[in-house]
């Protein structure tokens, strides 16, 4: 195992045992996904006039850089432009961990020999890799030992590495393929660590459906930057992604001039939704319930109900169902029947035999404290809302929303960067 | 009855104020405690002359800030970041280690202001000090600091108190206008040391990292930044009005009458024309708003920025085992502060205004990696310095450093002779 960082700055010998230069920086092929070869070294103080020294002529590289021919025999490397230059573009920068979920930095590089080549095979974030750039790595044995502990090096392999710099177009069109796929809650908080013109370029190339996913798990500063830097067209089409209780809560926080202009954007039945949402206060049910809901008509047997899932259009938007609701003709509640019902029961069977014998239910001004311990007092997934006027269903509130107002979602709990 | 119409400039200057951009606060932060104790120590001692220094040294901060949040809106980065990215390692820890030195000298300053203020009404330091910083921590770290924070920035605006001191005093102008521009003071040992006491005392390391940082958080944009420079520049200038006002109180009051501020109670002595036998209240309102302020952001400002530059985990929502470093820090700076103002004997007052002058020292470290980061055309493109503003910088970082090797040459001769 060889460490990036007792390269750097090494003399470079020849074959022959003449100095050539000292090492500045190393090239690798930037295409190569999992381990890249180093295709070229790049010197200081070079004797040989030529920029970039071909790897193939390297003898090794520890303990002491050695090239296997003499000076006047040196091949130069000519770039291709799918190279990367380690000491430049990738130490000390930040990288995302996309096995890990997380955003670190890069305290060294790790490479190996491969046969006739060098590859870089991993990425180094730990505590040990810092005290080894500061030549430090003794106090860092030494204290292990005291505490008999032994010191953690924490490699990343270079494949689940993500690149994010933006002025860097390429490896982070690569990076966007890997980040997009980390779960949503994660993308959000790697997200919230980064930097403005990062965030920019990095949420480019998303998708509307990420993009939607993402600032679902977003903090209201976030959303805010997201979606101020994007044409109002765009934005609106994101919202129309969006879960419509989340799409409210983020148009509740803009400007009434700004929220206006993005529903009227909006398609029309989604924007209906989204107003509905925002008429009620947001720490009562109403605030916090989604008007999307898997419904079917009264009075079908189990297998007419599946079917109907099947086709309607509502049931296929709607992301997450756990329950399906009973509804007459006038939008009434009449039962509420599990998926698990569903799937187990007789698809003759009239879909009432299998409806819950208990109906929870609350109102869109009931306090979201008490929409959460009926949630949790009765184990639901999710809790009906019904509008006490004219007792039809306007909408669910999820077991999600309601751990939410017990336990602050994470990036609640942050307080403002200081530096 | 005609309406009044409210012109155009004061409905901005309104908008601006209920803003408050990161120049006000650095700017209120120069009426800390420390601030306070070296303007007030250098007006007693060496009167009106003093004003010349301020004059060079509030160009000198206008430069740098502007730097600072120049880099932050480009760069969209804080200055820690910019530093290990372009720097590397070795280098970044370097800045860290001065950095944390600097912060934990002006935590010292400030706990020995809040104590002090403390004994100017009876109450021992020995009760004073741990109590303010166990509060200031508990509010931090619970999260609520930012409830207070506007209040504790209402109460260093009792720092205006001194501009209508003199107001009331009406001090000779043409006197002081004169030794504004011709220069007239005798270099010795301590008349060095308040020279680079103010210039740490209002030019702060802590400052251009907290100036780069806040911008960058913000997220402005490059077409607003004549806005922030606006911003920068204005409290930069306030700031130091007042530091100018502080100094001709204290040289009329008090150095006509050959008295040098020894302590705070003589400290507040330069308010008595404007509150009498209530100029210990309106002195310490001011001090402690401004110190407390500064408790609270100072500690946690500077373990993150370390934190931030090393990859530790940071962050008050991670609890004490998922951060040890972040919290350690934190607990250190403070805990060291307030330990080292319980030493039996130690003087506040002069810990308050000597601690600047590690400031001072430490500022030429941080204003040449500023200088080579603003110029990078990589970062920066076409914002990068102006040749005006390298030389400005340059020349104020040279002037430091040859001042700081004067100090240790007079000392050393002082020393032999």
């Amino acid at each position: 195992m060889i460490y990036f960082s007792q390269l750097i700055n090494q003399q470079v010998w020849d074959g022959f045992g003449s100095v050539v230069g000292k090492l500045e920086d190393v090239l690798i092929d930037a295409t190569e996904r999992k381990m890249p070869p180093i295709v070229a070294l790049s010197l200081k103080k070079n004797v040989s006039k030529i920029s970039y020294i071909s790897a193939y002529q390297i003898a090794s590289l520890w303990p002491s850089i050695t090239l296997s021919v003499g000076i006047d025999r040196i091949k130069p490397y000519t770039p291709t432009g799918h190279e990367l230059l380690l000491l430049d573009r990738v130490l000390d920068q930040q990288i995302v961990d996309t096995e890990g979920k997380r955003l670190v930095r890069v305290n060294d590089l790790q490479l190996a020999r491969a046969g006739n080549q060098f590859v870089l095979t991993g990425v180094d974030v730990s505590g040990q890799g810092l005290l080894r750039r500061l030549g430090l790595e003794k106090i860092g044995s030494a204290m292990g030992k005291l505490f008999n502990r032994s010191p953690d090096t924490v490699v990343i392999p270079w494949e689940f590495v993500a690149s994010i710099e933006h002025d860097d177009p390429l490896r982070l069109s690569v990076s966007q393929n890997k980040i997009v796929k980390m779960p949503p809650a994660d993308i959000a908080a790697i997200v919230d660590e980064l930097d403005r013109h990062t965030t920019t370029a990095l949420l480019q190339g998303f998708t509307n459906e990420t993009l939607a996913d993402t600032l679902e798990e977003s903090s209201p500063d976030l959303q805010m930057t997201i979606l101020s830097n994007m044409s109002q067209e765009r934005a609106a089409d994101i919202l129309e992604e969006m879960d419509p209780d989340e799409a409210a809560d983020l148009l509740a926080d803009l400007p009434n001039g700004t929220s206006e202009a993005l529903l009227s954007l909006m398609e029309k039945d989604e924007a209906l939704d989204v107003r509905t949402l925002l008429t009620y206060p947001e720490d009562t049910a109403g605030g916090i319930m989604t008007t999307e809901f898997a419904h079917v008509p009264n009075n079908i047997s189990v297998q007419e109900a599946i079917d109907y899932l099947r086709k309607s259009e509502e049931a296929i938007e709607d992301e997450v169902m756990y329950y399906v609701h009973i509804l007459d003709e006038n939008q009434q509640l009449r039962g509420v029947v599990t998926l698990r019902d569903l799937v187990m029961a007789n698809p003759a069977s009239d879909l009432h035999q299998w409806e819950q014998i208990e109906q929870i239910t609350v109102e869109p001004l009931t306090p979201q404290e008490e929409v959460a311990y009926f949630i949790a007092k009765y184990d639901l997934l999710s809790i009906p809302v019904i509008d006490p006027e004219n007792n039809q269903m306007l909408g669910i509130v999820t077991v999600d929303d309601a751990i939410d107002v017990v336990l602050p979602t994470a990036w609640k709990k942050r307080l403002p960067r200081l530096f | 009855m005609k309406k009044l119409k409210i012109p155009g400039w004061i409905k901005r200057i309104g908008i601006y104020l209920a803003v408050l951009g990161p120049g006000i606060i650095t700017a209120s932060a120069d009426n800390d405690a420390p601030g306070i104790a070296t303007y007030s120590m250098a007006g007693s001692t060496y009167g009106y002359q003093f004003l010349s220094i301020i004059a060079i040294v509030t160009i000198g901060e206008i430069v740098i800030q502007e730097m600072a949040a120049r880099m932050g809106v480009v760069t969209g980065k804080g200055a820690a970041d910019l530093i290990r990215e372009r720097f590397g390692v070795k280098v970044t820890a370097f800045a860290m280690f001065s950095l944390l030195i600097a912060n934990l000298g002006t935590t010292v300053a400030q706990i020995a202001g809040i104590a002090a203020v403390a004994e100017l009404f009876g109450v021992s330091r020995y009760i004073a000090a741990p109590i303010a910083a166990v509060l200031v921590s508990l509010a931090v770290l619970k999260g609520s600091y930012k409830h207070i924070e506007k209040v504790l920035l209402a109460l260093s605006l009792f720092a205006v108190s001194y501009i209508i001191t003199v107001l009331i005093i009406n001090p000779p102008w043409g006197e002081i206008m004169k030794a504004v521009v011709i220069p007239n003071y005798s270099v010795d040992q301590a008349f060095i040391f308040a020279v680079l006491a103010t210039i740490g005392t209002t030019i702060t390391p802590w400052g251009i990292f907290y100036m780069q940082a806040s911008i960058a958080d913000k997220g402005v944009a490059l077409k607003d930044y004549k806005y922030t420079k606006v911003d920068v520049t204005f409290g930069a200038a306030w700031g130091n009005i007042i530091s100018a006002f502080i100094i001709i109180s204290t040289a009329a009051t008090l150095f006509v009458h050959g008295i040098s501020v020894e302590n705070a109670e003589q400290a507040a002595q330069a308010l008595a024309p404007l509150a009498g036998g209530a100029a210990k209240v309106l002195f310490s309102a001011g001090l402690l708003g401004a110190s407390l302020l500064a408790v609270s952001v100072l500690p946690l400002s500077t373990t993150y920025a370390f934190c931030e530059a090393f990859g530790f985990e940071r962050g008050l929502n991670r609890t004490l085992k998922e951060a040890p470093v972040f919290y350690s820090i934190y607990a250190g700076i403070i805990g060291i502060s307030v330990l080292i103002i319980l030493i039996p004997g130690i003087p506040l007052f002069p810990i308050m205004w000597l601690s600047q002058i590690i400031n001072a020292v430490l500022l030429p470290v941080l204003l040449v990696l500023v200088l080579k980061l603003s110029n990078n055309d990589h970062l920066m493109g076409k914002w990068k310095n102006k040749r005006f503003q390298n030389y400005l910088a340059i020349g104020l970082t040279v002037f430091i450093s040859l001042v700081t090797m004067a100090l240790l040459v007079v000392s050393i001769l002082d020393l032999r002779g």
